[in-house]
């Protein structure tokens, strides 16, 4: 168990060169593609944002949620959704990507899902700046508290590899994996309380599955850093949870990579 | 001298699984398990240049898989000593890049640190012989062109085992010249390099001892003069056969690398 973890720890730290490079070069190739580029990578969630705010913001004109504009309370928890949502179902399709690869080369596997998460990093970035030009009109500037960020951006990091170590194997082993995740992403963009707000449900056994899912850690983080400024204490049994939830497909994860990494080759 | 042993084969045998998916077989002939190479047992020195032949589908590009340390043997035991890389043509060069990008790029996939990869651009470049399409992106090359860049980046990797498999067919004569003379350099380094290929004249040039591969089973090892020869003799005989007795003997074969009744546990079956 432990060996498989710290082979996966190695090979992720001994080949960090090769990880930049892989992610530089594929965010690259894909500009490349398209004519207006970087362009995209700012419109897309920006289109995306406009959409959410349309349908919920305008149609069912939600009030505003603890006296914060809808638009920009909405925001401050789509942006960790839009970076781990690519994250999870791309990175179930990491390995399986590189099948070319992997099978006329000694490489190193276990990397492949550090890759995918580096190259959203990118897009959440782009969708930083749009979102806070959004929360400047509004009058929400940066302060202090958003250094609160970098520690759950650590943690999308840190829940997208682990989940995708597990999941890039299992795509391996049966095609379907990936097909499920897709589906299961849809389902959770509307179960998790991003788009409205967890209170509407209660107090009562609902709320406690809801806030299960580890992915609510991550937003509840992301408006507290925002709006709330409670810190991290405050949020102490979801922390646990989730950094149980986290280390637990980590070791899976580790252990499945471990167990098949000679053995890939045989599964396409 | 005693050499030290390179690379060491016990009794090693690869199983591939072969599933039918139409319906008209009953279902225990739907899986079968075929072996790609069966009970190989031989040890390469260092510095030996080593030569495997073969026909098609005699199990060339699997025994590279396994040298390489890509694929894990499902039988036997394999022992290696320094490390191994296996020349990948084509593999990881990205069209939409130029090819010095792809140069950084395919640099960093086979792991080779940054400074490294700057030393050897220039190298690379010349290698190639790519020229004025160094700033243009790979799709605009022509497939020797691609070829020819993919090979060059490999052949910069300095590893203590070297697995080429019909790696020369790529680009034309001058470059397979090129190609062979960089290789020889590496011979005279005293790296211990495997050559696959069925084209014998350049395996009788190249390699010191040859080993001759037929229906996944090793069918002679040793010195290249005489392996060479016989292969050849193997060959000729082959091809004065009829239509209807080459496709017996092949069937024969074949039938020879099924493994009867194959016990499989459910974990094994649930992960094929």
């Amino acid at each position: 168990m432990f060996t498989s973890a710290k082979y996966v720890l190695n090979e992720n730290y001994q080949n960090f060169h090769r990880i930049v490079s892989i992610s530089k070069y594929e965010l690259l190739a894909e500009m490349r593609e398209s004519k207006l580029g970087v362009f995209w990578n700012f419109a897309n969630p920006a289109i995306q944002v406009l959409t959410y705010w349309f349908v919920f913001g305008y149609v069912f004109n939600r009030k505003d949620v603890h006296d914060i504009p809808y638009l920009v309370w909405m925001l401050g928890g789509m942006v960790v959704w839009f970076f781990i949502s690519p994250c999870i179902t791309d990175g179930c399709n990491s390995v399986y990507r590189k099948v070319n690869v992997i099978t006329k080369m000694k490489f190193p596997v276990s990397i492949l899902p550090m890759t995918v998460v580096l190259e959203k990093m990118f897009d959440q970035f782009c969708l930083f700046i749009i979102m806070i030009v959004i929360f400047a009109t509004q009058g929400y500037y940066p302060d202090l508290h958003w250094l609160g960020l970098i520690y759950y951006l650590f943690c999308a990091i840190v829940f997208s590899v682990s989940l995708s170590l597990t999941t890039s194997v299992l795509n391996m082993l049966a095609r379907d994996t990936r097909k499920l995740i897709l589906a299961c992403m849809r389902l959770l963009l509307y179960l998790t309380p991003i788009l409205w707000n967890i209170e509407r449900v209660g107090q009562g056994k609902v709320s406690k599955i809801i806030m299960c899912n580890p992915i609510y850690y991550l937003v509840q983080g992301y408006r507290d850093c925002f709006f709330y400024h409670r810190g991290f204490a405050a949020y102490g049994w979801s922390m646990a949870w989730f950094w149980g939830i986290t280390l637990a497909l980590f070791f899976f994860g580790s252990y499945m990579m471990y167990k098949f990494k000679t053995r890939f080759i045989d599964m396409i | 001298m005693e050499r030290e042993t390179a690379i060491q084969f016990k009794d090693v045998s690869k199983i591939y699984k072969l599933k039918r998916k139409d319906k008209e077989v009953s279902k225990d002939q739907k899986t079968q398990y075929f072996y790609a190479l069966k009970d190989i047992s031989f040890e390469v020195k260092k510095g030996q240049v080593l030569g495997i032949l073969g026909t098609n589908g005699s199990g060339k590009s699997t025994m590279a898989l396994v040298l390489s340390g890509i694929a894990s043997p499902d039988e036997g035991e394999i022992v290696v000593n320094g490390e191994q890389a296996l020349v990948a043509i084509n593999t990881g060069l990205n069209k939409e890049l130029t090819g010095l990008e792809n140069i950084e790029l395919k640099g960093a996939l086979l792991g080779l640190p940054k400074k490294k990869i700057k030393e050897i651009t220039d190298g690379v470049i010349e290698f190639a012989e790519i020229g004025d399409f160094l700033y243009q992106p790979v799709k605009k090359y022509s497939s020797g062109m691609k070829s020819r860049l993919g090979f060059s980046i490999n052949l910069c990797l300095d590893p203590d085992i070297l697995i080429i498999d019909e790696a020369l067919s790529v680009g034309d004569k001058g470059f397979a010249k090129k190609c062979l003379a960089r290789m020889n350099e590496l011979k005279e380094d005293g790296k211990t390099i495997i050559f696959i290929s069925h084209s014998l004249p350049q395996v009788r040039e190249f390699c010191d001892t040859a080993m001759w591969l037929e229906g996944g089973k090793m069918k002679e090892y040793g010195a290249i003069e005489e392996v060479c020869d016989h292969y050849a003799e193997y060959i000729e005989h082959y091809h004065t056969l009829t239509k209807a007795e080459k496709k017996a003997e092949r069937e024969e074969k074949f039938k020879e690398r099924i493994i009867k009744n194959r016990k499989v546990s459910w974990i094994d079956r649930l992960f094929g």
